[in-house]
């Protein structure tokens, strides 16, 4: 009986013992954490003159200096953060001046010897500096501390660390490399990373297009959204009858977004695709193209069992004119099901559209559709049909 | 003779009722110092991540994920406003907020209209992915592109979290209180998070903390403090064990059994591939977590349930006794209704992690941990009364109890001082380690009351949510400043 | 009394003549000033500061006193304004290392960066120091050059960001005010009527979206325009700003050059 009652006095001694660590260096973080902030606080007052000079004078043509007098090594760090702050707010000159500043001052070379350091944190931190100062001269070594690395969320901060510093194309790629080979599917991630750089892009991504890696290629095809690149359209060409099903659907809606001329036999393999994203890419590129040709394939598209391609569907029609808006009315009147969901929605988004045509052509446009509009449904009927649809076995989402 | 024979009988079976119990807190807490040895393994990884990622390209970037945003409100009139308002200024590339009014019995319709110029959309387009009631409208002003405001007869949190996802139009869905604020970054924190392993992430849960006597202006937490009163202290130093202590360890065993309702992040291919929300009950937000992991495991999918400690939201703790026990007496019943309706999956290797330890810890050390607590303080009362000799055995079972707690609020204490620093004061530090201490002498007791009454709730089929009153988000920043 | 004045200002007047007479005798192009005011400071100051530039190899200065006891004008021929600029920093170090808790006051200028040097700007520059409650390092701007500037108000959460373009636009010669979030801004927009709005789009308080509509819908007489600078850089969202009457989108990161240039196309 005893022994049970020792073992729970030991395990009362060990959590005494515990407790009372933790409560002691509890205190000693809080103060000396405190105390730290209160410095820094004071350094940032102590040089406001300074940064106040900084900004000032970013423009001029002289180099810039650090402020007079001893820093002692916090001193330096509060400063170097500022800088790495403006470095990240800003490109062209100005930014390479700041760098130049940081290269100048030694903080460059103070962080690089940081790469070696014993501990982890340390080199990470250093990483992360350097990358804000757009380093490059500590790529290759941050290059090997990537490659080391187990894939963990400070993967990713070694990665924009060298994305930013890089100063060559096949760094970039390497760093792409290193970050993908783990087989998590990240590529709007890299693509992010990616295009942190400050090296001509567009070549760039022209040369990953090119690439054998397919994982390249869709990190490429990700980044290339929101930056109209005209010369890679003969490249997506190519990837619009590729096999990685993942890397057509992306070329299939870049590619769209050009807005090019297809032929009707694309168009028609490209909307009976087996996924879904190129359907509905193919289905909302045709309302833009005006071909009144494409008006029985959107029809059709109006039972696809995808929602998006459903709705993307009818958003083309109803912008093809009288005869689109007139195919959706019927649908909506007489179809049934899914169909007519979707066409009913797009009428009465299209009826609802009414006030804000300020142009005489669009006003026109309207008042055709709304003559449509009546004689399907009625003019008593201009109380919009309110209904919700019944409940149903739509599983995309 | 014969009389002082039963007496040492009875003395016996108390004494060894009562060691067991002791045992049994002993195991309890060495299980929860493991999962707590994986938060310190993991929380210098946490701060790092946290400290060396800027959102500066992530939160502009077309890039990232859409979300969209679903907030249930039932009777939420007073701080709906300023919570959508919040909402609506995320620092997030491209989103959608959609209220979803429960039949409130108050304006909460009403305000919204008004402050957000609302009118019904003539046909809205739900995907009927997920059964729910039928709703009365949607609400939409083209000025305000990404609110839509649902207007539904009342049918219960779960009804209105699926009659959202059938309105959302984005591929990821983040469930939040219509009480609670989000921190600017929260969204793209845990954005950065899902993005770092898209595929196999399908939900990720946020950090749940106390606004009560924080300052809030414009919609954001302008100067964090602890609370004044005292019910909210109290759950202020629990959310902290809970949330950094637990979760952030239990996340990294992939053995994570709850996302807080108050702030998650889902992929909704699969919470429509689970069936959406259970209704009906409370603990809807464990319910489909728990459904999740059961899918993932049961079709051999590779995934990961994550926690993402740095994406913060604040929330209104309750701060009169009533309405924190119905708070609590929900919780217990939920949980039980989730423990017995999945208890097929404890001790279930098939089940993995969340089979042999989390199901199991969950039955055993947490719904019925007040029983064997209260049994066995009271067996070793007897058991003292009938010997007063004996009154060490006693003491050390109590001391085991409050030490070992104790040690785990202090170990959650200094992973909040390693990885956030969110308290500057060293009296906020101070009253944390009074409160975490003086937890075990009345409240940690009531928590068990509670849960036992919400068992005793459950077995009777009282199935009420409780009242949940608001004070709106200035009024209480009034009293923050003036106090 | 007045006599005494008059007489000080008489022999101020014949310094600033002679102030003005050394810079046009300086072989340079450029000569900076820097007028230094220690009012309640101690009498030796005078020699510190000759101490200091004696210091440094190779700069030539000369001293003149300012009206106030205790003020001193130094001219430094051959020095641009950051060189100045740096001067003064180097100069406030100093005597704060040898005289604790000393707050000078500075106003610096160069010439011709800044116009030509008349006795007119040598009187502004003194007085500019007292219009400043703050010890900053204070850069010299004409009057007249103030009374015809348009106005920018800049809108912008971060402070880092905020404080620089407010330094930049204030060196172009405009007037600026600051707010850090949406509702404040629009406050100021009524109040302080701005030509120009430079804003981010994603600010505390309000949407960006019926933000920029709210600043459309503003009871003032003339609607300022408005410059979005941000980190948002959805195209979708971009083509609802033009249209709801955006004069121009930039995103950060930006060229501050760059920024001038579509900032001073939006303002003529």
């Amino acid at each position: 009986m005893d022994s049970h009652l020792t073992l729970a006095i030991y395990f009362v001694y060990f959590c005494l013992g515990l407790i009372g660590i933790g409560m002691l260096s509890l205190f000693w973080f809080r103060i000396r954490s405190n105390r730290m902030e209160k410095k820094q606080e004071l350094y940032l007052q102590k040089h406001q003159d300074y940064f106040k000079f900084i900004q000032t004078h970013l423009n001029g043509a002289s180099d810039l200096p650090l402020p007079p007098g001893k820093l002692t090594k916090l001193e330096r760090r509060v400063i170097q953060n500022k800088l790495i702050e403006w470095i990240e707010q800003f490109k062209g000159e100005i930014r390479d001046k700041l760098v130049k500043l940081c290269q100048d001052a030694g903080f460059v070379s103070e962080d690089i010897k940081l790469l070696d350091s014993l501990f982890y944190g340390r080199r990470i931190s250093a990483a992360y500096r350097l990358g804000g100062m757009r380093a490059a001269e500590a790529v290759p070594r941050m290059l090997i501390m990537l490659e080391k690395q187990r894939y963990s969320p400070l993967t990713i901060v070694i990665a924009r660390a060298i994305a930013k510093s890089a100063e060559r194309g096949d760094q970039l790629k390497e760093m792409l490399h290193h970050l993908l080979r783990h087989g998590k599917p990240i590529h709007n991630m890299a693509a992010d990373i990616l295009m942190e750089t400050g090296l001509d892009s567009s070549r760039l991504l022209l040369k990953l297009l090119e690439d054998e890696n397919p994982d390249l290629v869709k990190v490429a095809l990700v980044a290339m959204w929101g930056q109209a690149v005209p010369e890679v359209v003969p490249a997506l060409d190519r990837l619009v009858g590729t096999g990685e099903k993942d890397v057509r659907a992306e070329a299939v809606k870049l590619y769209l977004s050009s807005n090019p001329v297809l032929k009707d036999d694309t168009i028609r393999e490209l909307m009976a695709d087996s996924d879904w994203e190129v359907r509905a890419a193919v289905a909302k590129s045709l309302g833009n193209t005006h071909a009144a040709g494409s008006i029985p394939l959107l029809r059709t598209a109006l039972q696809d069992s995808n929602w998006r391609v459903r709705s993307n569907s009818a958003e083309s029609l109803a912008k093809l004119g009288e005869t689109g808006f007139e195919v959706l009315c019927q649908i909506a009147k007489n179809g049934s099901g899914i169909e007519r969901e979707a066409a009913l929605h797009q009428v009465e988004k299209a009826m609802l559209e009414e006030g804000e045509h300020q142009k005489l052509d669009q006003m026109v446009a309207y008042n055709k559709k709304k003559l449509l509009y009546e004689r399907y449904f009625g003019v008593s009927e201009s109380k919009p049909v309110r209904q919700v649809a019944a409940v149903g076995g739509d599983y995309t989402a | 003779m014969q009389q002082s024979e039963g007496i040492t009988l009875l003395r016996d079976i108390l004494l060894i009722y009562g060691l067991f119990a002791t045992y049994y807190v002993m195991t309890v807490n060495v299980v929860y110092f493991s999962i707590m040895a994986f938060s310190f393994r993991n929380i210098m990884t946490i701060f790092r991540r946290a400290a060396y990622s800027k959102f500066n390209t992530l939160s502009g970037s077309e890039l990232v994920p859409s979300i969209s945003l679903l907030v249930p409100a039932y009777n939420e009139e007073v701080t709906v406003i300023e919570n959508v308002k919040c909402l609506l200024t995320l620092n997030y590339p491209t989103y959608e907020v959609i209220v979803i009014n429960d039949g409130s019995s108050d304006d909460t319709l009403g305000v919204l209209r008004r402050e957000f110029g609302l009118e019904p959309l003539p046909n809205p387009e739900m995907r009927n992915s997920i059964d729910c009631q039928t709703i009365n409208s949607v609400y939409y002003n083209p000025q305000y592109p990404h609110l839509y405001v649902i207007d539904k007869p009342n049918g219960g949190k779960a009804d209105s979290l699926n009659a959202g996802i059938n309105l959302s139009h984005y591929p990821l869905i983040s469930s939040i209180d219509a009480d609670s604020l989000l921190e600017k970054d929260a969204l793209i924190r845990m954005a950065r998070m899902y993005m770092e392993n898209p595929e196999e992430t399908v939900a990720i849960g946020g950090d749940v903390r106390i606004a009560n006597g924080c300052v809030i202006e414009n919609g954001a937490v302008k100067e964090i403090s602890l609370p004044r009163k005292m019910w909210p202290m109290f759950q202020a130093v629990e959310y902290l064990k809970a949330f950094l202590g637990g979760r952030i360890g239990w996340s990294h065993i992939n053995g994570l059994i709850i996302v807080s309702g108050a702030f998650g992040l889902f992929r909704k291919d699969y919470v429509i591939a689970v069936g959406g929300y259970r209704g009906g009950y409370p603990g809807e937000d464990m319910n489909i977590i728990i459904k999740l992991h059961r899918y993932m495991l049961e079709n051999k999918l590779k995934y990961r349930i994550a926690f993402c400690p740095e994406a913060v939201c604040w929330t209104q703790a309750p701060d009169t006794y009533r309405i924190l026990s119905n708070q609590r007496k929900r919780w217990g019943r939920g949980n039980l209704k989730n423990m017995i309706e999945n208890y097929d999956m404890a001790f279930n290797p098939k089940y993995k992690v969340m089979g042999l330890l989390t199901m199991p810890y969950n039955i055993i050390f947490e719904a019925l941990n007040p029983y064997f607590k209260i049994t066995g303080l009271l067996a070793l009362i007897g058991y003292t009364m009938l010997d007063m000799t004996h009154w060490r055995v006693l003491a050390v079972f109590w001391l085991v109890n409050f030490l070992s707690g104790y040690l785990l609020s202090i170990g959650a204490l200094l992973l909040e001082e390693l990885a956030f620093k969110r308290f500057k004061k060293l009296s906020d530090l101070v009253r944390m380690m009074f409160y975490s201490a003086i937890k075990f002498f009345g409240y940690a007791q009531l928590g068990g009351l509670w849960r036992i009454q919400g068992h005793i709730q459950y077995l009777r089929n009282n199935n009420s949510w409780g009242t949940m009153t608001r004070q709106s988000w200035q009024e209480k920043s009034d009293t923050a400043k003036s106090a | 009394m007045p006599n005494t004045t008059l007489q000080s200002r008489q022999e101020q007047t014949s310094i600033y003549l002679e102030i003005e007479q050394s810079v046009k005798e300086t072989a340079q192009e450029v000569s900076g000033i820097l007028f230094i005011s220690c009012a309640g400071g101690p009498s030796y100051m005078e020699t510190q500061v000759r101490g200091i530039l004696e210091s440094q190899p190779g700069l030539t200065y000369k001293i003149w006193n300012g009206e106030e006891p205790g003020s001193l004008f130094i001219l430094l021929p051959g020095q641009t304004l950051d060189a100045v600029h740096f001067q003064g920093l180097l100069l406030k170090q100093r005597l704060q290392e040898i005289i604790a808790d000393f707050d000078p006051r500075m106003t610096l200028a160069s010439f011709p960066e800044q116009g030509e040097l008349t006795q007119q700007v040598l009187i502004q520059m003194e007085d500019s120091v007292k219009d400043h409650a703050s010890g900053e390092i204070h850069i010299f701007t004409r009057e007249e050059v103030r009374a015809s500037r348009s106005r920018i108000l800049i809108v912008e959460g971060d402070a880092t960001v905020r404080e620089f373009l407010e330094i930049r636009l204030q060196m172009q010669g405009y007037e600026t005010a600051v707010a850090d979030n949406g509702l404040s801004a629009l406050d100021l927009m009524e109040s302080w009527k701005p030509d120009l709005v430079l804003t981010e789009l994603n600010l505390y308080g309000i949407d960006g979206l019926p933000y920029i509509h709210h600043i459309q819908q503003l009871d003032v007489a003339q609607v300022p325009k408005i410059v979005v600078l941000t980190e948002q850089r959805v195209e979708q969202t971009i083509s609802m700003c033009f249209q709801n009457g955006v004069d121009d989108y930039i995103t950060k990161p930006f060229s501050p050059v760059e920024l001038d240039a579509r900032i001073r196309r939006c303002i003529h």
